[in-house]
């Protein structure tokens, strides 16, 4: 556990001696960020305009909903999804044999190897909202609710992280540039909108078998709302299940990993 | 200690016929292609040897080599290497074993070497006095002790290769992989890793797999060669005894007016075929000689053993 912090530490070295170079680059990123946080934003403001309730919320308990998504998006933006781009192209050219011949876990090391210092200062800049939106919510909550508003959270980032690579793994048979990752960056919206809004089978998709509102909506459901068992085990349940299909699929890929012919 | 039993990888891939109506061919019915890329191989090496694989491109050379890295399952057959078995990828196998590929980096490119070689100081968890040593030792021999700032692609091909080594060999390994590590390489270049790696092997009696297109790289490092054709072991013994492969034979360098050519000819009829050849052409040099490992070698891959 150690050693992988350690080494982790060296990755963030890397990573902000390398961003540090681009500095152009740095700034469209955060430009570009902030301009997707005020459209959030604003998207939601617009509706409220029209009606006072929404999906069974406020619109300050939207609000929370929404910078916790926001904070849920940045810190995948800012320690995963570069790895995530990188990955189908390290498993078709064949360049995951380095990651793969040293005596550490290959799904550590190409998951969290690139982190994103250029999205850093958006981290921040969400991790702000998000304790603005508390700061302000006129309802009193604990600090143990805080601290499962974070855990289920963090459980979202966790979860987040194996639907990408549900999408990615296939690349290991089809040999696609992208897996079916696409796929993930279409249905991904539904991660930013309320779980209530789906209803019959839709609901479904995206409370189990895409379970893009387990990563945000239901955290903010369990903690805006009177904390109920059966949406906390259903999150549970489902992120558990996820996880060990990912490391099931991810060691069945590996097995069938061709590795490109230098 | 490498022990190899009927190893055998199968490979399938898809035909597709080229254009949009193959692609769309190809969706209904697909017409799958199966290549024997190692055909049921045995080998068995002791600790400090060294062989060299050779084999045309494509006849499992590489193959054989990740699959004893570790990095590609083999369809059947076992193998076991210092008591584990490779692709199993036990952490006690990784940490002592290397594999360098000349054509697919393992060190950063954009950062400087020494970045790259701390990290790989974590990973293998290498202790402090043991890194610097290393450091040290593989900077001064291989001649980088200036490189080692420098961010890695800013460095020539050969430096690269020098800087690949390094991080290949801080960890110690007992099992070394060295596949093509001279490919590219200038003249000077190819002979400084040669050179290197023939030192390095008799300091440090590591087991090395050594594969390379380079005869140079060959006849300067192994004394045992494996010759691999299409999957299968066609010669695994001493390279000194390739040349009784071919039996009683000799070489006919010939020169003419138009041409030059080659003619192997058993030694018996030796007379013989030097006068029909005088007699059809007219010479303007000829000289006679034993086959060249080169030769044989080369021979034995087009045609196999005894078939030259």
């Amino acid at each position: 556990m150690r050693r992988y912090f350690r080494l982790y530490l060296h990755f963030l070295r890397f990573s902000f001696s390398k961003a540090m170079e681009f500095r152009i680059d740095f700034t469209f990123r955060i430009v570009m960020d902030l301009i997707y946080y005020i459209v959030n934003i604003l998207f939601f403001k617009v509706i409220y305009l029209h009606t006072p309730m929404l999906a069974g919320w406020s619109e300050e308990q939207l609000m929370v909903f929404v910078a916790s998504y926001l904070l849920v998006d940045a810190i995948n933006m800012t320690f995963i999804s570069s790895n995530m781009w990188w990955l189908p192209q390290h498993i078709n050219r064949g360049a995951l044999d380095y990651y793969l011949i040293r005596p550490v876990s290959p799904l550590f090391f190409l998951s969290l190897r690139e982190f994103s210092a250029n999205s850093f200062l958006n981290l921040l800049i969400a991790a702000g909202f998000f304790s603005y939106t508390l700061f302000t919510y006129s309802h009193p909550f604990s600090f143990l609710e805080l601290l499962l508003l974070l855990t289920l959270l963090l459980n979202g980032v966790a979860l987040y992280y194996c639907i990408q690579m549900l999408m990615i793994i296939p690349v290991f048979w089809t040999h696609s540039s992208r897996g079916f990752i696409d796929l993930f960056w279409a249905m991904g919206i539904a991660m930013e909108r309320p779980d209530r809004i789906y209803q019959g089978w839709l609901r479904k998709v995206f409370t189990v078998i895409l379970p893009f509102s387990l990563v945000a909506s239901f955290p903010a459901r369990l903690f805006l709302e009177k904390f109920d068992w059966e949406t906390f085990l259903h999150l549970a349940s489902v992120s558990l299940i996820f996880w060990m299909l990912m490391l099931f699929f991810w060691k069945l890929g590996l097995r069938n990993y061709s590795s490109a012919s230098s | 200690m490498i022990k190899v039993q009927n190893l055998t990888k199968t490979f399938t891939s898809h035909v597709k016929e080229p254009g949009l109506v193959g692609s769309l061919k190809a969706l209904v019915k697909r017409e799958i292609r199966t290549k024997d890329a190692l055909k049921s191989v045995n080998l068995t090496i002791e600790q400090g040897e060294i062989i060299g694989l050779i084999g045309g491109n494509g006849a499992g050379k590489t193959t054989l080599v990740k699959i004893l890295a570790g990095i590609v399952h083999p369809t059947s057959g076992d193998a076991t290497i210092l008591g584990f078995r490779p692709w199993e990828r036990h952490n006690d196998y990784r940490k002592q074993m290397s594999l360098i590929m000349g054509q697919k980096a393992q060190v950063w490119w954009d950062l400087p070497a020494l970045d790259s070689f701390i990290l790989l100081k974590d990973i293998y968890q290498i202790d402090d006095a043991t890194y610097k040593y290393n450091i040290e030792f593989l900077a001064e021999t291989l001649m980088v002790k200036d490189q080692l700032r420098t961010q890695v692609r800013k460095l020539s091909l050969g430096e690269r290769m020098k800087i690949e080594l390094m991080a290949a060999l801080l960890h110690n390994p007992k099992v070394i992989f060295l596949d093509e590590p001279t490919i590219g390489l200038d003249i000077s270049a190819q002979k400084a890793v040669r050179e290197f790696m023939k030192n390095y092997q008799r300091e440090f009696k590591p087991i090395t797999i050594l594969t390379s297109h380079y005869m140079e790289d060959i006849k300067e490092l192994c004394q045992r060669i494996v010759i691999i054709k299409e999957g299968e072991f066609v010669y695994d013994g001493p390279l000194s005894d390739v040349q009784k492969l071919v039996g009683d034979e000799k070489v006919l360098n010939v020169t003419t007016q138009e041409e030059s050519f080659k003619i192997n000819v058993p030694r018996s009829e030796l007379s013989q075929k030097t006068k029909e050849v005088l007699e059809q052409h007219s010479v303007l040099d000829l000289n006679i000689h034993d086959p060249s490992i080169e030769d044989i070698i080369e021979s034995i891959m087009r045609n196999g053993v005894g078939a030259s």
